[in-house]
């Protein structure tokens, strides 16, 4: 029996306002694969990570995640497809209204009923000091900085140990240096867990160091999909010039 | 689309948000952790305001018919005549726009915020029911809270009252207080403050939906509260007088 495969797209297409924001995308990523997706702005990068945690439904197509096309699925069949994953979206989107540790509890007690709440207590601390943040866990979002904010919501996307990772601009907002923080502790959990990690970035740099292989999505259509050392040798010039580091 | 069918469209979207909080009420999982922080915020964050305007109000009034009453030497009417005031309709239609003023925009103002930075999304992807967990519990809360809030509303006008007359007359509080419940029945007093409740849900339905559906940004933020407390103010306004037409048919002696 073959392993599933942890991320699949099939001829996928989305409209929004009947514009094509993917159209017909196909790829692959393998256990414990880092893709990072490149593109200017509005060529549905993130989308495509809305698809993959069923955000989105796409309209034609389908999205395989652990090879089960999950583009149908019912609220209750995308919420056992969900506990094998985490997000981290470009804000962070911490719960304004929660401390860190409760945050970070509320997956937990949802997705993780057998635990008791000494077990919460240990995974929330073990996931704060991942990141370097076990001393804030009774802060409020408001009282972090962008940084902070970034490897809060990174704790929270891991505190479930998910199989796939999905990671939405990484470095937005951030400065180079904590950029490459936030970058080097998403290269330890690849490392250390075999995470499949999908991270949509703009930050050529921070791809190339955590990327298996990088795609290049360009007005909806994906023109490029390879190792970054493949990719800067395409055909394509968007490639070339996205792929190439300043 | 033309505002006609915009509008009917609205009716409709409104009706159906509405009516699906209420069945999602009664089906697990029940948000109690979230329900009682959503609770203490409503319930005990509107508390100074609904207290220092019941107060404030109570005083006005009482100065206000005082001048008129000692004219025809009926000064030992003010007392229940504030309480028949404030406890049958002052109270609870004051408490209802106050509150659709303070939680109406903070619930549509809070949503449409959290619409903007994903963290509805974050729900969704944490496999929790966003709907559930956001507008289930405020509609619950504020269901709850209204005739608390307006109980609150009601006692805070009397001692207003008391206030302003014990300062003109020095009126003992036993004799204000009974000369204020004399000839008053349960009938005027609890299902008007009941009919709150409706209030409450009107107030939180219009909010979380203003809230849960924009997703404008910044300017959304700003429109989902604005619009929260005009559609609420005027729906609270209009489904009273159905509220008292009814409260009169089905309990003719608070109609006295």
């Amino acid at each position: 029996m073959t392993a599933p495969i942890p991320v699949e797209f099939n001829h996928v297409t989305k409209e929004f306002a009947q514009r094509k924001v993917l159209d017909d995308v196909s790829f692959q990523v393998a256990q414990g694969e880092a893709l990072c997706i490149l593109g200017r702005s509005g060529t549905g990068k993130s989308v495509t990570l809305k698809l993959m945690i069923g955000l989105l439904q796409p309209d034609s197509g389908s999205v395989c995640i652990q090879s089960e096309d999950i583009s149908n699925y019912s609220s209750q069949q995308l919420s056992r497809v969900r506990s094998q994953m985490g997000f981290l979206f470009q804000s962070a989107a911490l719960f304004d209204s929660f401390n860190l540790r409760d945050n970070l509890a509320l997956p937990l007690r949802r997705l993780r009923q057998g635990k008791s709440e000494d077990e919460i207590q240990f995974m929330i601390d073990e996931a704060l000091k991942t990141v370097g943040l076990a001393l804030d866990v009774n802060k409020m979002p408001s009282e972090l900085s962008g940084g902070m904010r970034k490897r809060a919501g990174l704790a929270r996307a891991l505190v479930l140990g998910p199989k796939i990772l999905l990671v939405d601009e990484p470095s937005s907002g951030l400065d180079r240096i904590t950029a490459s923080e936030i970058d080097d502790l998403l290269i330890r959990v690849k490392q250390q867990q075999n995470t499949t990690m999908v991270i949509v970035t703009h930050d050529v740099h921070g791809a190339r160091r955590i990327a298996d292989k990088i795609a290049v999505l360009d007005h909806g259509h994906l023109v490029g999909l390879g190792t970054p050392d493949q990719l800067e040798i395409s055909e394509n010039e968007v490639v070339r010039q996205l792929v190439s580091e300043p | 689309m033309s505002a006609i069918p915009r509008f009917f469209r609205f009716i409709g979207e409104l009706s159906h948000f509405g009516l699906r909080s209420l069945v999602e009420m009664f089906r697990p999982p029940f948000e109690l952790q979230y329900f009682l922080i959503i609770m203490y915020d409503i319930g005990y964050g509107s508390l100074p305001l609904i207290l220092a305007a019941g107060f404030s109000l109570g005083v006005v009034l009482s100065l206000h018919t005082r001048a008129i009453l000692v004219q025809f030497g009926a000064s030992a009417l003010i007392p229940s005549l504030q309480s028949g005031s404030f406890f049958v309709e002052m109270g609870p239609l004051v408490a209802g726009l106050l509150i659709a003023g303070r939680v109406g925009a903070g619930i549509g103002a809070e949503l449409a915020n959290m619409r903007a930075t994903e963290q509805i999304d974050a729900v969704e992807s944490l496999s929790i029911d966003s709907f559930k967990m956001l507008v289930v519990t405020r509609v619950l809360a504020c269901i709850i809270a209204m005739p608390l809030r307006t109980i609150f509303i009601d006692f805070a006008a009397l001692a207003g009252g008391y206030f302003a007359e014990f300062l003109k007359s020095g009126m003992s509080p036993q004799l204000y207080i009974s000369l204020a419940f004399q000839g008053m029945q349960w009938a005027n007093y609890i299902p008007p403050t009941l009919k709150t409740a409706i209030f409450g849900f009107i107030i939180a339905t219009v909010s979380c939906y203003y809230g849960f559906t924009i997703n404008e940004g910044s300017s959304g933020v700003r429109r989902a509260s604005t619009s929260s407390v005009v559609v609420s103010s005027l729906l609270i306004i209009i489904v009273d007088v159905l509220l008292v037409k009814i409260i009169f048919f089905f309990f003719p002696g608070s109609a006295a």
